[in-house]
């Protein structure tokens, strides 16, 4: 194990979470959140591989993620208000509407 | 002065703490509340690296407008108890836990004797000799990646004007 190991494992088990979370719940609101957090886990991923590789476009990167989650979440969460309005729930059972 | 890997680990194992949290809370807010702890913590760790301008960046977009919109969100659609949202007994958790202890399994046996071979041109102290790392990645970003930081201007205004549509609009 070297130094690197730890951010990279915390990564690995973000993304994980994060994956479940999107898998598991569903309450929609949790399932964006989930999203965010994988996001996070890969930002932290490339972050500390660009560091201990004495690179800069990593950064670069993760600055980009970090401006299209920005815009991600805020066309999820208004296509979340929509989805509240028509359904008056927020949980993806009841939007079944494709179901019949 | 803490020994910085023993920082590192108490900062992992209170990010893995509020991950685990966030898959099993009932309530949505608790939720959004543990994905900002868990965002100031990997904040605290782009610290300890040496990304303080990506630190900031956390801090600022991450922590604070994007979690402001969820918590916002949450109290605007007053979201108060999701019921029985995780059933441990359920397929679909067995299942995904499953999948989950698969790629922790596969990651953790591809990180274990990892060793990153290379070594580029920023290292620690080419960064501290060039002004500091906002300095750097600033002039990273508008050289050789000015076109990419344009594109992602005009996908934020896309966005921005996609989100105020869509949430405007009235269905009948």
């Amino acid at each position: 194990m070297t130094a690197l190991a730890m951010p990279q494992l915390l990564a690995l088990f973000l993304f994980i979470v994060g994956m479940l979370i999107v898998l598991i719940r569903r309450n929609t609101i949790v399932m964006l959140l989930g999203i965010e957090l994988m996001l996070n886990a890969a930002n932290l991923s490339i972050i500390s591989f660009s560091n201990q590789m004495g690179m800069i476009d990593g950064q670069v990167q993760v600055f980009f993620v970090i401006t299209i989650a920005a815009a991600e979440s805020a066309v999820g969460l208004s296509i979340l208000v929509n989805l509240y309005r028509n359904f008056g729930s927020v949980r993806t059972d009841r939007a079944r509407t494709l179901q019949g | 002065m803490v020994d910085v890997n023993i920082l590192v680990g108490v900062i992992a194992v209170f990010c893995a703490g509020l991950a685990l949290l966030m898959l099993f809370a009932k309530e949505a807010l608790t939720c959004a509340l543990s994905l900002l702890g868990i965002l100031l913590g990997t904040a605290a760790l782009y610290g300890i690296m040496g990304e303080h301008f990506i630190a900031t960046i956390q801090l600022v977009v991450y922590a604070g407008a994007i979690m402001v919109l969820f918590i916002f969100s949450i109290m605007l659609l007053n979201v108060r108890q999701t019921g029985d949202d995780i059933k441990l007994t359920s397929l679909r958790f067995a299942l995904g836990a499953l999948a989950g202890i698969a790629l922790l399994g596969a990651g953790g046996w591809v990180l274990f004797d990892f060793v990153p071979t290379g070594s580029g041109p920023w290292g620690q102290d080419a960064v501290i000799a060039a002004g500091g790392n906002t300095r750097v990645l600033a002039h990273a970003l508008f050289s050789r990646h000015y076109i990419a930081f344009e594109a992602v201007s005009l996908a934020l205004i896309v966005a921005l004007v996609g989100a105020v549509t869509l949430a405007k609009r009235k269905l009948n």
